[in-house]
Formats: C-alpha cells, sequence, structure tokens
C-alpha cells in the first residue's frame, strides 16, 4: 500500500515528452474533417479582425446560382421629401455586484431635397440592468435572465428598445418621409410590444411614409453572392432577394432588396417597406448619396457614437451624482496573459 | 489645479477652466508642512489624439447640418470642461520647509493631497527676505501686486536692459534712473536719442520731482572740457582708440604735450600751432594735422569747460548727466565716450567723486570691443556701475553676460536673438524662450540679483516724465 501511495504521488515522468505517444496530434486532425483539397481552384478573400470583407468585384459570375435574377435601375425621383436616418449605439459602463449599468446614444439626421437639414444628438442616457430593474422592462423571464448574464445582450437590449422609440416617434409623426434605419427590418426579442417593428411598420402605411433599413453587412454568404450581377451595372440598382431571405429568417417586414447607390459602390442589403422603386428612388432624390451610403446614415451613425472623453465624463458623473465607491479593478485577461497584446 | 507629471525639474499641472495662472506667475504646491514653489513658464491645451479627433468630429458634423441636442445628464458640458482643460508647464525653483526656503527639490510632492495655489508675490518676497532701504517700484507683477526692486540691487552690479525695438527698454531705464537719483545716486547717460532730457519734465509739462538735478550737456555746446582737466591720458586714449592714431605720431603728440605743458600754455591753438611747426616727419605731421582737425572741428576742448565734480558736489540729493549723442557724429560720440570714461577713472581713482552709475544706450555703437571687458571688470572695482541698454543681445559679448548680475528681457521674438538671449542668461532656456517670446508692450522678464535669481515677469508702470526721442514722422496722426 505505501509502495502504491508513492506511485500516486509521484507519476512516471519522463524528460522527452511526445505529443503522438500521447495521441493527441491524430486526436485533433480528425476532430473535424479538414478537407483541405476542397480549397483548389476557389477564389479567396483573408478575413481581418473579424471584419467582413468582401471582394471589389463581386464574387464572379460563375459561383452565382442566382444568375438569372432581374436587375432594376434606380432612378433618382425630385419630389421633395424629409429623410430621416436613425442610429444608436450602446456601452456597458460599470459593473456592481447586482447588474450592469448601460449608456445609449441615439443620433438622427435628416435631409431634404438632396441637403442635410439638421440632425439631432440624443444622450448620452444611463441605464441600469440588475435582476430587480430589469422586470420593467416586461421582457420573458429566460430572456430577462439572458440578458443579465450577457453584456451583449443587455446592451442589444438597450440599443433595440431606444431605437424603436425614436422610430414609433419618427413613423407617428411624419407623413411622406423615408424612414432610414441602421440594420434589417427584423423583429427583435427584445423590443417592447407596443413599439415593436410591426407597430412602427403600421404607423408608416398609415402615415404614407416609407422605411428602408440598410444593412452596411450580410452573415448570409448567399446574398453576396446574388448580388452579383450589381456590380457589373454602371449605376444604382437593386435586385429582389425576397426569396432568399424569407427562406432563411422570419419576422421581417417589407421586400428584401440588395442594392447598390452608386456607381463602384458596395452591394447592401436593404429592406424595404413600401414600393420598392419609388422608396429608392425617393431616396436617391433627397438624401446625398457618398461611397454608396447615404449621408444621413453616415450622419446618424458619427453622432450616435461613443467618444473617450464622454465615456470619461459619464464615469465622473456616476462617481459624483449616485454616490457610488469606485473599486479598483484590473483587466483579468491582462493579469492572466501579461502585458504583451497577442 | 492637480499635478500631473514631472520631468527633470519641469511639473506638469492639470488646470480646469476656472484655474488660472499666467506665464510667470509663481505657485506653491503644499504638501502637508513641505511646499515647492514653480514658477509657471508655458501654457497649452490638454491634448491626446482622442480628444482631439472628438473635436474635428464634431466641428465636420456640426458644419455639415444643424445640431439639436437632447443631453439629460448634461454629460455635453462635462465634455466641454475636458475640452477646455489645461496643462500649466512650470519650472520647480524651490521649496519651502518649514517657512524656510530651500533649494532642496529633490522631493515629489503628492499627486493626490497636494494643493496648488498662485503664490502672492509679497509671500515670495517674505520667503526670499527681499528687503532694502533704497525701493524703486518698477510696476506690477503678479496679480497686478505693487513691485519693486532695491536701489542696492544695482549697486556694484552690472546690469543688461535688453529687448526689440519699442518693447519698453528706455521707459525701464528712465525710471531706474529717476529714482536712483531720488535716491541720491550720481547717474551719466550715454543718450543717443536725445531721450533722457525729458527726466526733468513731467508728461504734463510742469518739472519732475528731479528737475533741478537734471543735466543734459551736448558734446561742443555744454559738454566741454579743458585740456588740463582731461589730462594727457584721457587725451592720449581718445586720440588712440576714437582717432586710430598711430604709435609715432603720439609720440610726437606727448612730446608737443610736455612741452606745452611746461610752457603752461596748453590749448587747442597751442596745440595746433606747435604741430605746424614742430620738427617732425611730414607723414607724423600729417597724422597730427587731421587729427587736430577733428578734435577742433568737434569743439569738446575749451577753456573752463565742463567739470564733473562740480556737478557732484553741488547736486547733493544726486544728479543725472544726461549726455546728449544724438546729433552727434560716430566719431564725436568715441570721443566724447572715450574722455568721460578716463576722466570718471580718474576721479574715482583720486576719491574725488563717489561711485556712479553709467547708462549706456547702445553701447556697442560708440565702445570699442576692448572696453566692453574693462567696463565691466576694472571699472566696477573703481565704481563705475553700468547698466547697458540694447536692441540687439549679440552686440554684447559672452564675457560680458557671464558677468551680468541683473538682466531686464524685454520682448523678442526673433529666434537667433531669443537663442543668444537663452544660452547666456541667468535662467533656463525654456522659461527665456516661452516667456520672453510673448512678453507685450512694457512687460518685462527681470533675472539675477535684483530678484533673488527667481525671474519675475513684471509690467513696467507707465512714464511720468516726458517722452522725448520720438521718431519723426512725416505723416501726422
Amino acid at each position: 500500500m505505501l509502495s502504491n501511495m508513492a506511485t500516486q504521488l509521484n507519476p512516471p515522468f519522463h524528460a522527452s515528452l511526445n505529443l503522438g505517444d500521447l495521441g493527441i496530434v491524430e486526436s485533433v486532425s480528425k476532430c473535424l474533417a479538414p478537407k483541405l483539397d476542397e480549397l483548389r481552384g476557389k477564389k479567396i478573400v483573408f478575413s481581418c479582425d473579424d471584419k467582413k470583407m468582401i471582394p471589389f468585384d463581386g464574387w464572379g459570375m460563375r459561383s452565382n446560382p442566382y444568375t438569372a435574377t432581374i436587375v432594376t435601375t434606380i432612378r433618382p425621383i425630385k419630389e421633395n421629401a424629409l429623410v430621416a436616418a436613425i442610429d444608436s449605439s450602446s456601452v456597458k459602463l460599470a459593473e456592481t455586484e447586482e447588474g450592469s449599468l448601460y449608456g445609449i446614444k441615439c443620433g438622427i439626421a435628416t435631409a431634404y431635397a438632396g441637403r442635410a437639414l439638421m440632425h439631432f444628438r440624443i444622450g448620452p442616457v444611463l441605464f441600469y440592468l440588475s435582476e430587480s430593474t430589469i422586470q420593467y422592462s416586461e421582457l420573458e423571464e429566460r430572456l430577462a435572465r439572458l440578458v443579465l448574464l450577457d453584456d451583449d445582450f443587455a446592451k442589444r437590449l438597450v440599443r433595440v428598445r431606444a431605437e424603436r422609440a425614436v422610430q414609433k416617434e419618427l413613423a407617428s409623426h411624419f407623413t411622406n418621409s423615408i424612414i432610414l434605419v441602421d440594420g434589417s427590418l427584423k423583429a427583435s426579442v427584445f423590443e417592447d410590444r407596443e413599439r415593436s417593428i410591426s407597430k412602427i411598420a403600421e404607423s408608416c402605411v398609415l402615415r404614407r411614409n416609407m422605411m428602408i433599413g440598410i444593412s452596411k453587412g450580410t452573415k448570409f454568404k448567399v446574398l453576396d453572392r446574388a448580388a452579383t450581377p450589381l456590380t457589373k451595372v454602371p449605376g444604382p440598382a437593386y435586385i429582389e432577394v425576397d426569396m432568399i431571405i424569407k427562406s432563411l429568417i422570419r419576422n421581417t417586414v417589407g421586400s428584401n432588396s440588395m442594392v447598390k447607390l452608386e456607381k463602384s459602390s458596395p452591394v447592401l442589403r436593404a429592406d424595404i417597406l413600401g414600393d420598392r422603386s419609388e422608396s429608392l428612388g425617393m431616396l436617391l432624390g433627397n438624401d446625398p448619396v457618398a461611397g454608396g451610403y447615404p449621408e444621413t446614415l453616415r450622419l446618424a451613425h458619427y453622432i450616435s457614437m461613443f467618444s473617450s472623453t464622454e465615456m470619461t465624463c459619464l464615469r465622473s458623473h456616476v462617481l459624483n451624482s449616485y454616490d457610488v465607491t469606485e473599486l479598483a479593478a484590473d483587466d483579468i485577461r491582462k493579469t492572466l496573459l501579461g502585458s504583451i497584446s497577442v | 489645479m492637480k499635478i500631473l507629471s514631472k520631468n527633470g525639474n519641469e511639473l506638469l499641472l492639470l488646470a480646469m477652466k476656472e484655474d488660472s495662472a499666467t506665464k510667470g506667475d509663481y505657485m506653491l504646491i503644499e504638501d502637508r508642512n513641505r511646499s515647492m514653489i514653480v514658477q509657471v513658464y508655458d501654457e497649452e491645451y490638454l491634448s491626446s489624439q482622442a480628444l482631439i479627433e472628438d473635436i474635428v468630429k464634431e466641428e465636420v458634423v456640426n458644419a455639415s447640418s444643424v445640431e439639436n441636442l437632447h443631453d439629460p445628464l448634461n454629460i455635453g458640458s462635462l465634455s466641454r470642461l475636458v475640452r477646455d482643460a489645461r496643462i500649466f508647464r512650470a519650472k520647480i525653483r524651490a521649496s519651502v520647509n518649514d517657512g524656510k526656503l530651500s533649494s532642496d527639490v529633490t522631493w515629489l510632492p503628492s499627486r493626490v493631497e497636494s494643493k496648488i495655489r498662485r503664490l502672492a508675490m509679497k509671500e515670495l518676497n517674505s520667503f526670499l527676505g527681499r528687503r532694502g532701504i533704497f525701493p524703486i517700484p518698477l510696476g506690477r507683477a503678479g496679480e497686478g501686486e505693487e513691485f519693486e526692486i532695491y536701489a542696492e540691487d544695482l549697486d556694484g552690479r552690472l546690469t543688461v536692459i535688453t529687448g526689440k525695438k519699442e518693447s519698453g527698454k528706455s521707459h525701464l531705464s528712465k525710471m531706474l534712473v529717476k529714482t536712483l537719483v531720488q535716491h541720491g545716486a550720481f547717474v551719466i547717460i550715454f543718450d543717443l536719442n536725445n531721450e533722457y532730457g525729458g527726466l526733468g519734465w513731467n508728461r504734463d509739462g510742469t518739472p519732475s520731482v528731479i528737475h533741478h538735478q537734471v543735466k543734459v550737456l551736448e558734446p561742443g555746446k555744454t559738454l566741454r572740457f579743458s585740456l588740463n582737466y582731461c589730462g594727457k591720458g584721457a587725451v592720449s586714449g581718445m586720440l588712440k582708440n576714437a582717432l586710430d592714431m598711430p604709435a609715432a605720431s603720439m609720440r610726437e603728440f606727448f612730446r608737443i604735450w610736455d612741452w606745452l605743458e611746461n610752457k603752461q600754455s596748453l590749448s587747442i591753438d597751442a596745440i595746433g600751432n606747435a604741430v605746424n611747426t614742430w620738427n617732425i616727419n611730414e607723414l607724423v605731421r600729417d597724422a597730427l594735422v587731421s587729427r587736430y582737425h577733428v578734435i577742433q572741428s568737434s569743439r569738446l576742448f575749451a577753456d573752463g569747460g565742463f567739470r564733473f565734480e562740480d556737478v557732484i558736489s553741488a547736486g547733493s540729493g544726486g544728479a543725472a548727466m544726461v549726455i546728449n549723442m544724438g546729433e552727434a557724429s560716430s566719431t564725436v560720440r568715441r570721443m566724447v565716450v572715450e574722455l568721460v570714461l578716463s576722466k570718471l577713472v580718474d576721479l574715482l581713482e583720486r576719491k574725488v567723486i563717489p561711485p556712479i552709475f553709467l547708462f549706456a544706450e547702445e553701447a556697442h555703437l560708440y565702445i570699442r570691443d576692448t572696453y566692453w571687458e574693462d567696463i565691466i571688470t576694472r571699472m566696477r572695482h573703481f565704481g563705475i556701475y553700468t547698466t547697458f541698454i540694447t536692441n540687439q543681445p549679440d552686440a554684447i559679448g559672452d564675457a560680458i553676460y557671464r558677468q551680468v548680475d541683473n538682466i531686464f528681457l524685454f520682448n523678442f521674438t526673433n529666434d537667433g536673438d531669443l537663442d543668444k538671449i537663452s544660452k547666456v542668461s541667468l535662467a533656463d532656456n525654456d522659461t527665456i524662450r516661452s516667456i520672453v517670446r510673448t512678453l507685450p508692450q512694457r512687460h518685462c522678464l527681470a533675472i539675477g540679483k535684483a530678484v533673488c535669481d527667481l525671474p519675475v515677469v513684471i509690467r513696467v508702470a507707465a512714464a511720468e516724465v516726458l517722452t522725448l526721442g520720438e521718431t519723426k514722422k512725416f505723416f501726422k496722426k
């Protein structure tokens, strides 16, 4: 028994440990079929920092299963209408034992008759999410718990709620206008019942507003391929992709298109509530477009971003206004991995 | 205000919009029972790449469309505060331990606990122990406090007043002259612009307090000497240094001088006759004749003539002897200066007159190079205490700057001048370059003994006396 104990306390150790002996190499190589020969002859775009990279001239016709899709050119409609673009950003500002503090900023940029009109900055506004405060969000219990556990969900909740609130008000107050939204027109689990995308769409229809949701990138690769014919068109144009989108996701509002707003500009996904050609034509007629992206949406994005100065000021505001005590804290990754960035 | 960082003998202080300090101000950093005296020498914005990007972004956005803001937490105002935050660069000058000034600045004040406040000139003076019997009020310093130096600080000292044209140099020097005379001192001024004559008059045209003590001397008119009074030394010095007389001619001149002196018939006319009839080489005669004509046309010599000791004994309460050289030719200027300085040394050597203060405007125009060293070394021991006033700092040699006790620096914007001054000055390069470059008119940076080696920015008081010597202009305002 004593001999056994000694063996357990001092397991056999060889200075020249070999990965092959341990079977790790084989195990890793078999965990998933690499199938690298499948790469041969393919067109490739290298990824960079998890950013969406798109080929300048599209993926080419060979790989396009939707070559038969009709490309419709967009003609700017010179009929004056107000364009209001909305964007927002949220940040996690602080954490307590019970919850987290989030900040939100919204930006609304407007244009009329092809000229920037004015813009509105809303915020920063702070929201404290904890077990006791989340109950006022009317979220389903499991979702609420998820929000408290995951910061990304929480930031999304705050952003969706704020954006929808702004969109709802714009849709209910404007008439014959274009409401531009950053991202797709898709219902979110975080929406509040009274300010859901469907309610907003309803208001838009009632007040003859058009709503366009423009996504800077799409995770559906098939859409990029479907949009290939657009790269060959010299001017603004769109392709209908309702079939693809509706087959992939539910709860979207309006029709789905891939659009190119300028010559040699990127192709974007656009969800449109209203007549496609009219909405896009009105948008081009009333909102300056630069680099293939509406200026109002770009401006709304800029003014809704948090600057580092604002972050500093928000911290100062929290410290001065809510009788909180700041604890010394450290970056856990830095502590564990060292200061060399890897 | 908070300490941000330290680099060498420089502290960076973070200041918000309401914290005010100007270049040259002294700050006291109090940390428990110790304090540190620092001087602000530069001011800049708190700047980071992110802050600059924010400002640019906001300007671009606001230029493209009209802004409407809803900021319930009023974060925007905090953000504006951050954007307006400034950094004061300050030099560590001294520390105060238990109320006593010390040069031990090897300790670091706490960034968290330290309290920073502006140091009043009164407090600074009490730390420095600056006191004297004969004050010279110069104007204001710090937060508009009265500032004075003491006549004792100029006594036995070499002083330089320099700055670019019309920055206020002559104004300060007149103030110094006037107060020195009021305190009973005897001052000789080599006045290149005929402007010191105004010392006798107030701006409103009434006689000034030193009206009777100002004596304006015009070379060839009211400033004429007898040959006997000047003596062979002064005249030979004049011939040699101002009129470049060769050695061989000098020897003949001495013979003529001795012969006439023995005959007790020394006069300008007698020298002229002797030169013409003396049995000498024709070249030497030519040299003597040409010098004789220069001397004669200068009209600097006459029977009777001016005597310094007469003025000094008459003006027991001090006197300013202003030698107007504005209208004199450069040769006559050099002759006057040679004669005056030689005679003063002679009088001081024989203790006939008390030590005197000499104010020399743009001295490089009339004092030969080799004389500078003489003025600052030998004459100092006899009792001639010089103040040079110049707008060309490079006209004064490094050797003189090394002997300087006080410098009053007015505005310079020219990099060459700033380079020269910062290299030779008694204060550090950063302070000189930053403060002097931005000094307004009639503001000066005083450095040296007069301010106990702590540089002080002074707003020189307005002139009480009449301003003369202004440039004559064709277009009248």
